[in-house]
């Protein structure tokens, strides 16, 4: 694995307007080539903000974010063209069949012609949906849904992946067909900063993890290193419940 | 840069397409507003002016003052002559009764014996100008003129269209008492000049020394007559057009709430670019729209029987106009989308704001017979830009220089939608 950091994150920090606490609160972690980061928390922890701001969705209130090399407060047209978004939503339009979205949104990443139908019928094809892509995107079903806002975030080959909750409300094929091609555009050079809340996913899936909680970072490592930090814990659930303790979430 | 343009353009185009109510709110909805209410408005238009004002006549003179009144609302186009209520022969009674029940707008009621009062009234002028011929005072002698004629009228009725009625009405039975009252005294100098030869002729029915010419102040080719159909045709079309800040600001509520704006913002694309895409469509869509209701105007009013829309002497002019009154309506659209905060205030922002601009625009009633206060209000509606400009090239036979300050003031109004619209936007995404 390359350990040089595609993505360098130094005293983060993002309070909303009207809002008395900071949803980010002074964070700051690297995140090395081709790594799959976990961002790990419970709700309200902050991860979809982190990620929202790394996305150039909004601005962080203070702190600097470096995304290969570049500044994202100065050069967030180039960061945005070399990054890809799998939203936690389905971020499609329901009146438009699978391959008109997919066609809208390459064009939109710049691509165009011979290459963005290629890469459509290889993805279409890859994900299973070949034979569904002149269907409406409301007649699908929602696993079909999820690997349609896959695709649209993936085809245009990003050097960055983000991933928020991406298998989220899917059946157990479909999550699985969805993991095993995250790891396949991996292993083909992308780095991947994933957020969930099914612990055993995460654990097989990320290379790296880091929990959040009130904004903060709790703590970082691989699963390996986590797990193995405390002699009771057994599994990644063990530790992030000993970490984030077990109250409710609003 | 112009593939993403295209895509955009084809995303909106389909998304269009594909929205069945939103297509019927734009092109089915202002051509049913245009066949009904031109129908509405000709139908009071002709129960005027093609049937005449219903009026009752009653006759208790029965000679020359009667009969020429008579005859003469028999004969005028602007009149529908009665002279029997319910197979009756009018009586003042019958005729006041009619009136008062709304059968009739207006009635009239000669006395009995008003021809001889008359000639009796010249007859002792022209005496007694006789007797006193040495005397100089004969412009001191005025005529006694005892006959008092009754209008009656339907209280129900405006004041307006019965002052208008009643001094037609005034002017054309003094007319006709000057005529007979001129054709005695004629007559009766007649008979005291000795040579017959030399006696002036009644000559009044022949001589009339002012004219009158009515000519609509147009400068088109073809005599262009201003109806409901000159009227409706334009001013609904234009209100159909703004109608498209419904579904236009209804689909960028949509991409917002459905995500896709979330997906698009973190994307290697403008906004401007986004927006620019919708902007193109709709303007098309507008475009059509016009066409469709001119298509309206020109072929399917006639064959209900309606008069024929005539288009004026510029289609480049209506062209540059259309687009820049779609421009407007688009840049309108825009901005309600992205002031509004969900699909439901859009709605409700939209179609509001749309019906008191069309109001206030003279689309629902002309400008000129608002008061003072709301026509000065009124030219700030930018429907009112649109339909004065195209009252100036549909009934006034206008060109590009009589509507260039309108074209201008409609794509002003669509600059600072936009710049509204851009402010609004980074506003809402400043959290």
């Amino acid at each position: 694995m390359n350990s040089t950091a595609i993505i360098e994150i130094q005293n983060l920090s993002k309070t909303f307007k009207g809002a008395t606490e900071p949803a980010v609160n002074n964070i700051s972690f690297s995140i090395n080539k081709n790594e799959i980061f976990g961002l790990l928390g419970p709700n309200g922890a902050g991860k979809t903000t982190t990620i929202s701001i790394l996305c150039g969705l909004f601005p962080p209130s203070s702190g600097q974010v470096f995304i290969d090399g570049k500044s994202l407060e100065t050069q967030l047209q180039s960061i945005k063209q070399i990054v890809g978004i799998v939203p936690q939503d389905i971020a499609l339009y329901p009146t438009l069949t699978a391959r008109e979205n997919l066609s809208f949104f390459g064009h939109m990443y710049g691509l165009k012609g011979k290459d963005l139908k290629n890469k459509i019928e290889i993805w279409l094809e890859k994900l299973g949906l070949s034979e569904s892509a002149n269907r409406l995107v409301a007649t699908y079903s929602g696993g079909m849904k999820r690997r349609v806002n896959l695709i649209a975030g993936v085809l245009h080959s990003p050097k960055i992946l983000f991933l928020d909750e991406p298998t989220v409300g899917v059946d157990v094929q479909s999550r699985n067909v969805i993991i095993e091609h995250l790891k396949e555009i991996n292993t083909e050079g992308t780095t991947i900063i994933y957020t969930s809340h099914h612990m055993e996913e995460a654990e097989n899936f990320c290379t790296k993890v880091c929990i959040i909680d009130n904004g903060k970072i709790i703590t970082q490592g691989t699963p390996e290193e986590l797990i193995s930090k405390n002699e009771s814990t057994t599994n990644l659930e063990h530790v992030f419940l000993q970490l984030t303790n077990t109250k409710l979430r609003d | 840069m112009i593939s993403k343009l295209i895509a955009s353009v084809k995303k909106e185009a389909l998304l269009l397409l594909r929205d069945r109510v939103g297509l019927s709110i734009l092109f089915i909805m202002p051509m049913v507003l245009i066949f009904v209410m031109t129908l509405i408005q000709d139908a009071a238009f002709k129960t005027i002016n093609e049937k005449g004002i219903p009026i009752v006549f009653v006759n208790n003179d029965n000679d020359s003052l009667g009969n020429q009144i008579a005859n003469g609302l028999m004969h005028n186009d602007l009149c529908s002559y009665n002279d029997s209520i319910n197979g009756k022969l009018a009586t003042a009674e019958l005729a006041q009764k009619a009136v008062a029940d709304g059968k009739f707008l207006v009635g009239v009621v000669i006395p009995k014996g008003a021809t001889e009062a008359i000639r009796k009234s010249v007859t002792n002028l022209v005496n007694q100008t006789l007797d006193n011929s040495n005397l100089k005072a004969s412009t001191n002698i005025a005529i006694s003129d005892s006959v008092e004629i009754t209008i009656l009228i339907d209280p129900v009725a405006k004041k307006s269209f019965i002052n208008s009625v009643t001094s037609n009405l005034h002017e054309f039975i003094s007319e006709i008492k000057t005529k007979i009252m001129f054709q005695t005294f004629s007559e009766q100098i007649a008979d005291v000049i000795p040579d017959k030869k030399n006696a002036p002729k009644s000559a009044y029915s022949q001589t009339q020394i002012i004219k009158y010419k009515e000519v609509y102040a147009s400068k088109n080719e073809d005599k262009i007559i201003p109806n409901a159909v000159q009227h409706n045709v334009p001013a609904w079309a234009i209100f159909a057009m703004f109608f498209i800040a419904i579904p236009l600001s209804g689909s960028i509520m949509k991409e917002k709430n459905e995500g896709s704006v979330f997906r698009l913002h973190t994307m290697p694309s403008s906004y401007l670019l986004l927006v620019n895409g919708k902007i193109i469509v709709y303007v098309l869509v507008c475009m059509l729209q016009f066409l469709l209701m001119l298509t309206v105007g020109l072929y399917f009013l006639p064959m209900l029987g309606l008069p024929k829309l005539v288009l004026g002497n510029s289609y480049f002019a209506i062209f540059l106009l259309t687009m820049a009154t779609a421009f407007a309506a688009t840049g309108y659209g825009v901005m309600v989308g992205t002031l509004a905060s969900t699909e439901h205030q859009a709605a409700i922002m939209g179609s509001l704001s749309i019906l008191l601009l069309s109001a206030l625009g003279g689309v629902w009633v002309p400008s000129y017979v608002m008061p003072e206060v709301m026509r000065n209000i009124s030219a700030f509606s930018p429907l009112n830009w649109a339909l004065s400009g195209f009252y100036k090239l549909f009934l006034r036979g206008g060109n590009v220089s009589h509507i260039i300050y309108d074209v201008l003031k409609l794509m002003f109004f669509f600059f600072v939608t936009m710049i509204i619209a851009h402010f609004a936007h980074t506003k809402k995404r400043t959290v």
